[in-house]
């Protein structure tokens, strides 16, 4: 067997709960005595074989049942919704206020759910596998969903929270209206294989307890690597849903129950609320009632058969460990992806932004992330499946951790497409009360890695700082580099991002880690900080600051800034081709915008000018001239065979007229073959306008 | 002013980049080279005499358009031309796994002066002939064998010298005078004498200070500009070519970049090449030739900030005035 099942006294227990029969009443029906029976459910003692079968008509299964035990034996009981009662001392929560610790926003939530599900990568030899789903339900697809999720046990609910006057019971407010008046609804998946899923109990600790039942138990073992600590991240998903519910199915890394597959449970976050009468406090659970005593009718997770979990949108394809998470009602709070199509850009985009040094990989170490984003209509394909390229975002960031992972940086730049590294050292200060006197701390050697920008990098000149599973934490700006730097593209790698091991890069870790606050951008005073470690920690991430600009000043190279010579007072008046020079306005006078020539059979070219004019008072007379172009020398002119008005102008003896006012003239020519020098298939033209000599209007 | 071809060219951009320089076989650190100037500097410190600079390019180009469209035995040049020494070297680019065109080409000091210009030429068979242009590099690159800093010329050079004792022998007929401007050479330079009038240096050098001081400073510096622009107006205008009608066309460096700046404050409401005919012909014809002269102080003014250092100087003199009144 694949996996062992359940030990044979916590089945039996949980049997005998869900069918509401005592050990007593088990012991009468085999005909021995309860002490037997509590043997067996204390693990003291497990059933002879033939007691085993008798068990199993006991139960009404086959004793293949009984000796496996990978499920449980009665068939599921009723789905239903668990509201939490309200607060016996009328404590009242109008919302989940870890949600409002971020924005709600797309990029919010494809960064927090991928560094969850990067921190808890199961195989280490392989990335893990993120795929984002968007999927909009209209018609027949949404009210099946909306009937496989009991809605109409939820609406009463809806509508009492919906009516306060409280922040989330407006914009819930809006949510329901829109459902109702637009008839479709937006379902955000989030999947994740090769993750260890959500393992562990229904209620106490463990992974499964931390997302669903708990709030701000940040349940990260994957040995200090891990990206968050505060446990917020996971709010983000709530907080995605406009109604505030999202449904789990998970595939465990490690059996429960006996079990590893269709894990499946589902949470609301409401805020206090009164239906029928009775008190509720914020959060539901969608599942199964429990039948032990302890949380007796509790909502709890269910091994869902195939059927359920497609009717729930929530099927993984797969028997891989991991989750999947499924926002019901997604948006994106920002404002700014308005249609399925900007909402699957901006994930990509996202996701390409946050997560691009994970999903890079080289000789040393291949990549920690794969992301994928497709979206779907009424399971339709609307934008085909996307895989995120993080060279197509960001090329040169990719491309100089690319050749720190594959050991091909140099130490000096000589090239543009090479990366040069240096090391930049971290001053670890000692734990409180750990340190010996006048212990400055241990050193980790941080990694520097520097490349010219490329064309396409929107921002550059910054140095990307990365910690744990290489999450950037935050772009630091190097101060006091020489004017007429060449733009470039940095990261710092420090702590387990450097991808060595040893006591120093664990403490650094640990330390950075410590210097974060909640949003984890940036490395500064915390209180965490300043609470465990001795003084001077703030000095030394300062230090740490100033020892990256000195890094980089030494490898984008020492430039002279002075270009030329004389009082800078003086030189700043003589500059040509100074952007801001006194004489940069829109041009006052005729200029030509377009040339359109072919040339015709007898081999005279035939063009058509749009000549662009400013504002005049005085009617224009222009003369067009077409010349031959040549690499050097005079140009030859060339005569016209034909001169017409196109559009606004007239041509007279030659010239075009354009009267005042008018900002925009089209002409034709034809040229006069005999005057060409060469023939019109060997030369390039060029036609100008300029005003008529001679003669004035 | 762009030419049209009597056959298909080229729509997209063709962008050309150094990616790297070995003098002599020896590497070029990476910051003599300048992708947003478009300019690599040769000079480096130390080493004076070296034969042979070795440039590695890439070429990026409209791929899809090139193979759809109706040319064929597409051939990517590097071209390295420099027009005072009438150099030019070429080599042939070829394909890269990465989809660019790469290859190295070479330059011979010896065959180069001061500046060598870098460009790309895309040449095809169309419509049956051989060997036509059909696109180029949007922008062409500098390769400065006197520069040690990647950038482009924008500015004049301004010479710190003693004219009476220093190593220019030619200033020295200049001794009394306090600047000298020079434009025959490719880069207009201002010579600042300093061992005409004591302190002046030191004026111009300086920064903040007293009003008086700044006072000095300005309009110190707005007269030797207001000259300099002057001059460099005046060569500019000099020695043009023409087309074979007469019209004088516009030059190209430094001179280019004066008279684009400056036609427009000389000659108001005319194209820059209409101002330059007329400012030819009345040299050459003699009339009118003094009302130009007006403009081109008025042009050489606005550049050297004449007017709002006067201000500023009157400023300060009533200040100043005022303060020992009160005294």
């Amino acid at each position: 067997m694949e996996h062992p099942g359940e030990e044979f006294g916590p089945w039996l227990a949980r049997q005998l709960n869900r069918m509401d029969m005592s050990q007593s009443d088990l012991a009468v029906r085999l005909g021995l005595t309860r002490a037997a029976v509590s043997a067996w459910v204390n693990g003291r003692a497990e059933p002879r074989e033939e007691t085993k079968r008798a068990l199993a008509e006991v139960f009404g299964t086959n004793p293949a049942l009984v000796d496996s035990r990978t499920s449980d034996v009665a068939s599921g009981r009723p789905l239903r919704w668990h509201h939490r009662t309200a607060h016996a001392d009328g404590g009242r929560e109008y919302g989940n206020a870890a949600a409002f610790a971020f924005d709600a926003d797309m990029s919010v939530l494809a960064r927090e759910a991928t560094q969850n599900a990067l921190d808890e990568r199961c195989d280490v030899g392989a990335p893990v596998r993120v795929h984002y789903t968007l999927h909009e339900l209209t018609g027949e697809h949404l009210s099946s969903f909306l009937a496989a999720l009991q809605w109409d046990e939820l609406r009463p609910h809806y509508d009492r929270a919906a009516s306060a006057e409280q922040k989330v019971s407006r914009s819930l407010r809006a949510a329901l209206n829109e459902l109702e008046s637009r008839n479709s609804l937006v379902l955000l998946r989030v999947d994740d294989f090769n993750a260890n899923g959500l393992t562990g109990p229904e209620y106490h600790d463990g992974r499964f307890a931390a997302v669903v039942r708990r709030q701000l138990d940040s349940h990260k073992q994957s040995g200090g690597r891990a990206g968050g600590s505060y446990g917020l991240g996971k709010a983000t998903l709530w907080a995605a849903s406009r109604f505030g519910l999202v449904l789990i199915n998970s595939t465990l890394s490690e059996p429960h129950e006996g079990r590893t597959e269709r894990r499946v449970i589902g949470r609301l976050d409401l805020p206090w609320r009164q239906v029928d009468g009775e008190a509720f406090a914020g959060p539901a659970w969608f599942g199964e009632p429990d039948t032990d005593p302890a949380h007796k009718d509790v909502s709890r997770s269910w091994w869902a058969d195939e059927e359920t979990v497609r009717s729930l949108h929530l099927d993984r394809r797969t028997s891989e460990p991991g989750t999947s998470f499924l926002v019901v009602g997604a948006h994106d709070a920002s404002g700014d992806a308005e249609d399925l199509r900007d909402l699957h850009d901006k994930l990509v985009r996202s996701l390409g932004d946050g997560f691009w040094a994970a999903m890079v990989g080289g000789v040393a170490a291949g990549p920690l992330l794969e992301a994928r984003v497709s979206t779907l209509r009424d399971g339709q394909v609307v934008v085909p499946e996307e895989r995120v390229d993080p060279y197509t975002r960001h090329p040169a960031l990719s491309r100089a951790l690319q050749a720190h992972l594959d050991g091909h940086t140099v130490d000096c730049l000589t090239s543009e497409d090479q990366v040069a590294r240096a090391e930049v050292p971290l001053i670890v200060t000692p734990l409180k009360g750990r340190g010996r006197a006048r212990d400055k701390g241990r050193e980790h050697l941080a990694v520097l890695l520097l490349t010219p920008a490329a064309d396409a990098d929107e921002r550059h000149s910054r140095v990307v700082c990365m910690r744990g599973n290489r999450m950037t934490i935050t772009e630091h700006r190097p101060r006091e580099l020489p004017l007429g730097t060449m733009p470039f593209q940095a990261v710092l790698l420090a702590g387990y991002a450097t991808d060595r091991d040893g006591e120093d890069v664990a403490l650094a870790e640990e330390f950075l880690r410590a210097s974060e606050p909640p949003e984890h951008d940036r490395w500064d005073r915390t209180e965490e900080l300043t609470s465990l470690y001795e003084r001077g920690a703030v000095s030394r991430l300062k230090e740490f600051r100033s020892d990256v600009d000195k890094a980089v000043r030494a490898l984008v190279g020492r430039r002279e800034t002075k270009r030329a010579g004389g009082p800078a007072a003086l030189r700043e008046l003589l500059t040509w081709d100074a952007p801001n020079a006194p004489t940069r306005r829109t041009q006052a006078f005729p200029t030509v915008r377009g040339v359109s020539a072919h040339v015709v059979e007898s081999g005279a070219w035939s063009v058509t000018v749009e000549v662009k004019l400013p504002a005049a008072d005085d009617p224009w007379r222009l003369t067009p001239v077409a010349k031959f172009d040549v690499r050097s020398g005079g140009r030859p002119v060339v005569g016209w065979a034909a001169l017409e008005a196109d559009e606004d102008c007239r041509v007279e003896n030659g010239d075009l007229v354009v009267e005042a006012g008018v900002r925009k003239a089209v002409f034709r020519g034809v040229t006069n073959p005999a005057t060409h020098p060469v023939r019109s298939g060997y030369a390039r033209l060029v036609v100008e306008v300029q005003k008529a000599r001679g003669g004035s209007v | 002013m762009t030419a049209v071809f009597p056959y298909p060219t080229i729509f997209g951009d063709v962008e050309l980049r150094v990616m790297s320089v070995s003098v002599d076989n020896r590497e070029l650190p990476y910051a003599m080279i300048s992708a947003t100037d478009r300019a690599v500097a040769l000079h480096q410190a130390g080493r004076g005499a070296w034969e042979r600079a070795r440039l590695r390019l890439s070429v990026t180009f409209p791929e899809a358009e090139i193979s759809s469209g109706p040319w064929s035995d597409v051939v990517f040049l590097a071209v390295l031309s420099e027009k005072a020494t009438n150099a030019r070297t070429t080599a042939v680019l070829s394909r890269s796994a990465d989809g660019t065109m790469q290859g190295t080409i070479e330059l011979d000091s010896v065959a180069h002066l001061r500046r060598a210009t870098l460009g790309v030429s895309v040449v095809a068979t169309v419509e049956g002939v051989a060997g036509r242009l059909v696109g180029s590099a949007t922008q062409d690159w500098y390769v400065d064998l006197k520069a040690s800093t990647p950038a482009r010329q924008r500015e004049i050079d301004i010479v710190e010298v003693d004219f009476k004792e220093g190593e220019h022998e030619w200033l020295r007929p200049y001794k009394e005078s306090a600047w000298i401007v020079e434009t025959t050479g490719d880069v207009p330079t201002v010579y600042l004498n300093t061992g005409a009038i004591e302190g002046l240096m030191v004026a111009l050098r300086g920064s903040g200070g007293s009003p008086a001081e700044r006072m000095l400073r300005d309009l110190a510096a707005t007269q030797i500009a207001q000259d300099a622009w002057t001059a460099m107006f005046h060569t500019a205008v000099s020695d043009l070519d023409t087309d074979e009608d007469g019209t004088p066309m516009l030059p190209k460096g430094w001179r280019e970049s004066v008279l684009r700046s400056m036609l427009p404050d000389v000659l108001p409401g005319r194209q820059p090449t209409d101002a330059l005919y007329e400012i030819v012909e009345r040299r050459t014809k003699g009339y009118g030739w003094a009302e130009i002269q007006t403009g081109v102080q008025f042009a050489a003014g606005r550049r050297s900030r004449a007017t709002r250092n006067l201000t500023n100087a009157v400023r300060s003199v009533q200040n100043l005035e005022g303060a020992g009144g009160a005294r």
